[in-house]
């Protein structure tokens, strides 16, 4: 138990070393904000000038953070010393867990997943952690919060199926939500109301996540050895992806991510953050101190917190426990976003939960590293806005110089004419060192690599790295200004209360079409042309300047639709760009995924797919009566009820399946009398077009 | 030439419309219960005995046969019983801890409150 009373030691280290980040950031934004209120015109509005050097500060400060994590990163992983490691408590340990009452749950909480990865998933994880022989000290959980009636069928059947296969009843566990309050932190937190006294520890997983047998030991040893953490939080990373956008992804989060990680790990020690999956928690704090509470009012920053992560490693810490990040552990995965529209869709979300930390700012008991983190995430989109607004204010006033002409005498008693003076080396030292923050730590991203291996051999070669990586900067300079327009309206459009609506997110490499492409992005293309258009038409010189911004704004629709082929993504594999070492050395777990996603389907007599759920509880026997036992509760409802169900089942009769809503199916899954019935019906339809819509009929008839 | 004999007969084997469906029927149920070969057909053929004249005769003869194997798909294992999807509940609470998100509009009650404590001792 955490003694909330008792400061640890590592608190003092940490708060001396933020202190130090603090100086190291502001000493240097001080200089350079100086510097730019001097390059301003001097005869510029105040105001604007102010509004200027303000987000000027506020950028470079911001970027310098990301700097000096990466530089503290890099030190640690050379030097390789690092008294506070928290993996240090498992060294040299088997892979077991002493104590019999040591359990952990694994969650995967699923929302309309593609059931057949999270299976496989599953089973690839599952089967690792057998290997390890510490497989009693585990259970898992598919948490489902699935909405979509054919989903739903399609996760009890791969559940029940896996069970079998694997022998793994009584330790592989399903629940299906009934309603979806407070989405997924209120899934976990169902979970550690119905069971989490039975487990000392939970690790959650995302629907995509897989983590090693051993890995999991590890965190279990540390956590066992380390009773003030309460969360250990993983760095996952990225694999399993083909479109080009993913794999640039996944090879900054290889080459950058270890320097971030350890970076972020010296500067923050116990008060790390947790990312929501991939970590594993100390259950009886979590149920006592970090449920959440629904933010009062109305607006997109109510209700709801959606990024619970971050809130609930405040709480956690509140309550006296650590939040550590083990950044030395590997055996962690996770996919990213395929495309560049699924990666926005995914910052939608996000970008609406890290605003709602503004209300939760200067809430009571959190500690400031707490808060720095609720700043983080706020800026992490708020910065677009703060970058646009530079930007469009910058072009404003050059387009105001060249339009108004120069009021050298702004004083008339004044004898002498203010002449603008023109230091260029200061806007150069100052562009430059921007330039150094923002690409520096890129390059030495690369030194731990080619210490570990001078030859670079994961990664494609020393050339081939350097290469990649170059490539890497040209791109992300490309996306950055589509993701700064679309992340300032995400901002904007939350603090007024308006949603931008989409689909949901991919999770597979299926790419992005010239259609789609078109709707998202024409508003951003229209932009970028007018903007450049109008800057070229007034002050060409300025043009060149702002050029990278406007020509990738312009060409954001074939940006978009190339960045998310994966034949394109291929390509650059087979150039030995991009590689990452699970595609040069594949890791068992992963090499058992590919397996596994390549499973051949089962049997079944029936013509239809597999994905229509709805359809096989109805007509499938085995999957009608696995669906029917599955269901608790056999109470007949309330006679209107009954007797609206009875009118779906008469509808779906008279017009087959394909007539029922998406509710409508709904209501008959979770009635099982009803559900029978229909089942029964159906199979003595004696109409040959009747039977045929519940696909009963051999294909010739038809 | 005997054209009579060029022309088979009708016979009182020739299968319906009816009959074909209520055949197909069946054996598409045997097949979606994917029990062991003999066994399935056997129970199709059983259900076939009574020449059932529509799906839905061929379905309750199939029906009860199943019924009275003990394998109507209706709950695995014992009628009646659920299938367990997941371990007995053990339930706890867990509520929402106070977060005073504006702590400068109750500071100073909480300071008089701690001024109170540390002159009266603790309070209620």
């Amino acid at each position: 138990m955490a003694d909330k009373d008792r400061i640890p030691p590592w608190r003092h280290t940490g708060s001396r070393r933020r202190l130090l980040l603090l100086t190291i950031v502001l000493i240097p934004t001080i200089i350079s904000a100086n510097t730019m209120a001097r390059l301003l015109p001097d005869r510029g509005s105040i105001l604007l000038d102010t509004f200027l050097v303000a987000v000027f500060t506020t950028l470079f400060a911001w970027i310098s953070v990301g700097f000096w994590t990466s530089i503290a990163g890099l030190v640690i992983l050379l030097t390789k010393r690092d008294s506070f490691r928290v993996s240090r408590a498992c060294d040299g340990l088997d892979f077991s867990i002493a104590d019999p009452a040591a359990r952990t749950a694994i969650l995967i909480p699923v929302y309309n997943e593609d059931v057949k990865r999270v299976i496989a998933g599953l089973r690839t994880t599952f089967a690792s952690v057998r290997q390890t022989g510490s497989m009693k000290r585990f259970d898992f959980f598919l948490l489902s919060d699935t909405t979509d009636p054919d989903v739903w069928i399609e996760e009890e059947e791969a559940w029940y199926r896996f069970c079998k296969e694997e022998d793994a009843f009584g330790r592989v566990f399903y629940r299906k939500r009934t309603s979806n309050t407070k989405r997924k932190s209120g899934n976990v937190a169902d979970f550690c109301r119905r069971w989490g006294k039975s487990y000392r520890y939970m690790a959650v997983f995302d629907a995509d996540s897989i983590m090693s047998g051993e890995t999991l030991v590890r965190l279990v040893q540390i956590m066992e050895a380390r009773p003030d953490i309460g969360i250990l939080q993983t760095p996952p990373k990225a694999v399993n992806r083909e479109t080009l956008i993913a794999r640039v992804q996944q090879f900054a989060n290889h080459v950058y991510g270890p320097l971030l990680a350890a970076g972020l790990h010296f500067w923050q020690l116990g008060d790390a953050q947790y990312c929501g999956h991939n970590a594993i928690l100390r259950v009886e704090p979590f149920i006592k101190h970090c449920e959440l509470p629904r933010l009062p009012g109305k607006g997109p920053l109510s209700g709801d917190i959606l990024s619970h992560d971050y809130v609930e490693s405040a709480l956690m810490c509140r309550a006296g426990y650590g939040i550590w990040l083990t950044y030395d552990l590997r055996g962690s995965w996770e996919e990213t976003p395929p495309t560049l529209i699924d990666e926005l869709k995914r910052d939608r979300r996000w970008c609406q939960g890290n605003l709602q930390h503004t209300r939760l700012l200067f809430t009571r008991g959190f500690f400031p590293a707490h808060r720095a983190l609720f700043i983080n995430g706020i800026l992490s989109y708020g910065s677009a806005l703060l970058w646009m607004a530079f930007l469009i204010v910058n072009s404003a006033q050059a387009i105001s110089e060249a339009l108004f002409e120069p009021v050298y005498m702004p004083i008339l008693r004044k004898f002498l004419p203010e002449l603008p003076v023109w230091r260029p080396h200061w806007a150069v030292s100052l562009l430059g060192s921007t330039t150094l923050l923002l690409f520096l730590p890129k390059f030495l991203g690369a030194l731990p690599i080619l210490l570990a291996d001078f030859r670079a051999r994961l990664y494609g070669g020393k050339i081939r790295l350097f290469f990649s990586i170059l490539v890497e900067v040209v791109l992300s300079m490309i996306l950055t200004p589509i993701r700064m327009v679309f992340h300032s309206l995400f901002v904007i459009s939350t603090l007024l209360g308006k949603s931008v609506g989409w689909g949901t997110q991919s999770r597979d490499d299926r790419g992005t079409t010239w259609r789609e492409a078109f709707l998202a992005h024409w508003w951003g293309s229209l932009l970028g042309i007018c903007w450049a258009t109008v800057v070229y038409l007034i002050i060409p010189s300025f043009f060149w300047w702002i050029s990278p911004i406007t020509f990738s704004l312009a060409l954001s629709v074939p940006i978009s639709v190339f960045t998310g082929r994966a034949a394109v993504g291929r390509f650059f594999r087979k150039a030995g760009l991009f590689l990452i070492p699970e595609e040069v050395d594949r890791p068992p777990e992963l090499a058992v995924l590919d397996e596994n996603l390549n499973m051949p389907a089962p049997y079944t007599p029936f013509p239809f797919s597999r994905k229509q759920g709805f359809l096989r509880a109805v007509v499938d026997p085995l999957v009608h009566g696995l669906h029917t036992s599955l269901l608790l509760r056999f109470r007949r409802g309330a006679p209107s009820k009954e007797h609206s169900r009875e009118k779906i089942v008469e509808k779906a009769l008279a017009s087959g399946p394909d007539s029922l809503t998406r509710k409508e199916k709904t209501a008959l899954l979770r009635a099982p009398h009803h559900l029978r019935e229909l089942h029964r019906k159906v199979w003595r339809l004696g109409d040959d077009d009747a039977a045929a819509r519940w696909g009963l009929v051999p294909p010739e008839k038809e | 030439m005997n054209f009579s004999a060029e022309y088979p007969a009708p016979s009182p084997a020739d299968v319906t419309p009816a009959q074909r469906a209520a055949r197909d029927r069946v054996m598409l149920y045997i097949r979606g219960l994917d029990l062991p070969p003999s066994k399935g057909l056997r129970l199709a053929a059983r259900s076939m005995e009574e020449e059932p004249s529509s799906p839905g005769e061929g379905m309750d003869a199939l029906e009860l046969l199943l019924d009275k194997e003990g394998l109507l798909p209706g709950l695995p294992g014992e009628r009646g019983q659920n299938i367990p999807s997941f371990p007995p509940l053990n339930r706890s609470v867990m509520v929402a801890e106070e977060m005073d998100r504006v702590p400068w509009r109750t500071s100073f009650f909480r300071f008089l409150r701690r001024w109170r404590r540390e002159l009266f001792g603790r309070g209620k």
